[in-house]
């Protein structure tokens, strides 16, 4: 897994690519955290380049969104593709987390 | 073109991404595997693999979790065989959630995962080994998947 970020107006972006397993979805919970630590709660995370994710990425998003939440930011998803977008709705996530199309899309929403 | 696969890997979480390469190239060429059913079989399983390598193997030295795979015409037959606790994988309702989002308690999301995605389960627990048998019909080429 790679991850990579980058400001976007007042967004900040987290590109996810490869895979979100149970090995690597701490590595990208721990890589979220550290951005709200620094005080970027208004977070996209951009599933473009993401070709699998089990059940351990809907536990870091969980994470995540809440504490971005709890400092009155959020956290979106974006372009997630067809198999991830699946896991996400089997497992009703998408009641609670908000999810976009396209990264443009879901940085217009803060 | 041969329609059985093995691998057998240390059951460890490194392993994982492995067993899904596995099912990734077992699922190529004219096997009738349309992308959604391949990435079925990969959650699937990495999700048993995951159950296995966090609660079959716990408090004991890891051992080794084999994959079959048996690319039929109208089916793939996969199975799972370790040799650690037993954890049968009951269905579980379905998670909620908004009660996790709330810190309440739910079920787990990997077995709801494996059930909303296999259409057989079978679980065989012997003295010496657990094997899991998952079962994914394969919608005719042409038609469009709902599974």
């Amino acid at each position: 897994m790679e991850l990579k970020v980058r400001e976007q107006d007042t967004v900040t972006v987290i590109s996810v690519s490869g895979s979100i397993d149970a090995l690597t979805a701490s590595e990208l919970t721990d890589f979220a955290d550290a951005q709200i630590e620094a005080g970027h709660n208004k977070l996209v995370i951009d599933l473009s380049q993401v070709e699998f994710m089990s059940s351990a990425g809907l536990r870091s998003f969980l994470g995540t969104m809440k504490n971005c939440r709890k400092d009155g930011g959020d956290m979106l998803l974006a372009a997630a593709q067809p198999g991830v977008e699946k896991v996400l709705k089997l497992s009703g996530f998408t009641e609670i987390i908000k999810m976009y199309p396209s990264l443009e899309d879901a940085a217009e929403i803060f | 073109m041969s329609n059985k696969f093995q691998m057998t890997l240390a059951a460890e979480l490194d392993s994982l991404s492995r067993f899904r390469g596995l099912i990734k190239s077992a699922c190529k060429g004219d096997r009738g595997v349309d992308e959604a059913a391949c990435y079925d079989l990969q959650l699937a399983a990495d999700e048993a693999c995951t159950n296995i390598i966090t609660h079959g193997y716990a408090g004991m030295n890891p051992g080794s979790i084999m994959l079959t795979l048996e690319m039929l015409p109208e089916r793939v037959i996969m199975t799972l065989t370790d040799f650690g606790y037993a954890f049968e994988p009951y269905e579980p309702p379905a998670p909620d959630a908004v009660a996790a989002m709330e810190e309440r308690p739910t079920s787990g999301f990997g077995l709801y995962l494996i059930y909303q995605t296999m259409d057989e389960i079978d679980y065989v627990t012997t003295l010496d080994s657990n094997q899991l048998t998952l079962i994914k019909k394969l919608e005719p080429i042409g038609s469009t998947s709902t599974g």
